[in-house]
């Protein structure tokens, strides 16, 4: 047993020795098939936080009458309290906040801005619907609240929640497709790399079928050397995944908050499982390619 | 140790490779197997190692019939029969040691057991103090006594060569058969393919000649026509 191993390991080490052009090819195309599909799923994962930073901006207004009693405006209140399967947060828009933002809004139409007065001004409240809202729903709330006594009327962003369902669904199918396309390729190109890399011993092969070596004693080190090449060719990519993430990172956090691409970034530790995700791919396409590559070879 | 019965064997529905071939082998013996290129000769070797099998027939090989054995036990088969080749075979990265110990590693021989066992077959071969040498760095006879070595290390019941000495000068070659010649008085039995018509002349073994893919002749101690 002790001698099979110590066999496996020095046929293994030795292999990665002579066949260093092709063990560098394997390892290279391991680390940048892989490199492809990891920053696709930052990509997707970096789109998905833009977009969920988007949609937290949405709201649904309801613009409270100025005659409306403490009483309505509790009732109000109590109501969008007890909507928290639709509801994640709300506040409320007193006249002088209304009026601060009626200052911002009419800056440039000032006649508009002095008709406005604390007893003219509508109060709101600003409710944020919860991330899975979609817009049918919540039209049927705004119609609910709009029938509240003191509610003027109730708005919200519908064209806005529209853009990102759509966007959402638009993208998120497409970078998934583009994710599995890069992790069956990069599945080919590992395997074909390591078929060519056991074509090259086809010969060693064939002497260790007419000594007697069984199937299995010939797959292992072509296994292990596979998985080896998939593993180190991960490690790369998962360097050149991290300095990339860091890059940009960096780049875009330094956009300003309004640009709206300030979120466009993984910052939430994501990238490592991506990592582990590109290491545990390097590691069964090569292990398994290998097997299989190597498979080809042993009808002798 | 071999029999052969009614084998046929065709690459393709033109040719036919052995047809319809009988014989046995007995335990020690020394057999050639004679003929012109095309013959059947290497596919009879073949067929003896289940490297191929025939459509027809039986072959059996101490006391089993091969054709039908199951992959997984072709190994064990084949760890019974040791194989020259022409050109050798030999890993061209590897040492001469190296060589034949990778006969033992691969049926998984203990360390202490290839170490006293390599050197004493190199020993047998004539070539002690050759076993750091590279396979380029040693003439034509040497590599086929490497080949040799590690057909023989492992102590088969059966040696298989095809044309052994195809490649090599008259007076190496007769080397060579010198060796094979002592193997098999180990009890070793011998099957050899060859065209060279001086060896067998010189030997004066048994010979089965093939014309075609069929047996025209078995003859003991018999010299080539």
């Amino acid at each position: 047993m002790l001698s099979r191993l110590r066999y496996i390991l020095r046929e293994t080490g030795d292999s990665f020795r002579r066949n260093a052009t092709l063990t560098v090819a394997s390892i290279i195309t391991a680390a940048i098939s892989l490199l492809g599909v990891g920053l696709t799923l930052l990509s997707q994962h970096a789109f998905d936080n833009l977009l969920a930073r988007w949609e937290g901006g949405v709201e649904m207004i309801v613009f409270m009458n100025p005659t409306a009693t403490p009483d309505q405006l509790q009732l109000v209140s109590d109501a969008l309290t007890a909507q928290d399967q639709f509801i994640e947060s709300y506040t409320y828009c007193d006249e002088k906040c209304s009026l601060e933002e009626a200052d911002r809004i009419f800056a440039g139409e000032p006649g508009v801005r002095d008709l406005l007065t604390e007893d003219t001004i509508l109060t709101q409240f600003k409710a944020v619907p919860t991330e899975n809202t979609d817009v049918e729903l919540l039209r049927q709330v705004s119609d609910a609240f709009s029938e509240l006594p003191g509610v003027y009327d109730v708005s919200f962003a519908e064209d806005q929640i529209s853009l990102i369902t759509q966007l959402q669904s638009f993208f998120g199918f497409r970078l998934l497709l583009l994710s599995i396309f890069l992790l069956l390729a990069a599945i080919l190109l590992i395997w074909n790399t390591i078929r060519t890399a056991i074509f090259a011993r086809r010969r060693e092969i064939e002497v260790m079928k007419l000594v007697g070596a069984t199937d299995w004693f010939i797959r292992v080190p072509f296994m292990l050397e596979g998985l080896l090449h998939g593993i180190v060719g991960a490690g790369l990519a998962s360097i050149g995944l991290w300095a990339w993430n860091s890059q940009w990172t960096t780049g875009v956090q330094n956009f300003p908050d309004n640009s709206g691409f300030s979120a466009l970034v993984v910052v939430d530790g994501y990238d490592q499982t991506v990592m582990l995700i590109m290491l545990a791919i390097g590691a069964l396409a090569g292990a398994i390619g290998s097997g299989i590559a190597a498979s080809r070879f042993l009808d002798i | 140790m071999i029999r052969l019965e009614n084998v046929t064997k065709s690459y393709s529905s033109e040719v036919v490779a052995v047809r319809d071939a009988s014989f046995d082998v007995a335990k020690g013996e020394f057999v050639f197997l004679v003929g012109p290129s095309g013959s059947g000769k290497s596919t009879l070797l073949r067929m003896l190692n289940r490297q191929d099998r025939p459509e027809r027939g039986a072959v059996w090989v101490a006391g089993r019939n091969i054709v039908d054995m199951p992959a997984g036990r072709v190994p064990h088969l084949r760890r019974n029969i040791g194989n020259i080749f022409q050109d050798y075979k030999l890993l061209l990265e590897k040492s001469v040691f190296e060589n034949v110990a990778f006969a033992q590693e691969v049926i998984g021989r203990p360390t202490h057991v290839i170490k006293q066992q390599v050197p004493a077959v190199l020993d047998l071969v004539g070539l002690a103090g050759k076993e750091d040498r590279l396979p380029h760095q040693l003439s034509g006879g040497e590599q086929q006594r490497v080949s040799v070595a590690r057909a023989f290390v492992n102590r088969p019941l059966i040696l298989l060569a095809d044309e052994p000495t195809g490649n090599l000068d008259p007076a190496t070659g007769e080397g060579i058969m010198r060796l094979l010649d002592r193997i098999n008085k180990t009890g070793t039995t011998v099957v050899m393919a060859t065209h060279d018509q001086r060896i067998v002349n010189t030997m004066r073994k048994r010979v089965i000649q093939l014309d075609r893919g069929v047996i025209v002749r078995d003859q003991a101690r018999g010299v080539y026509e």
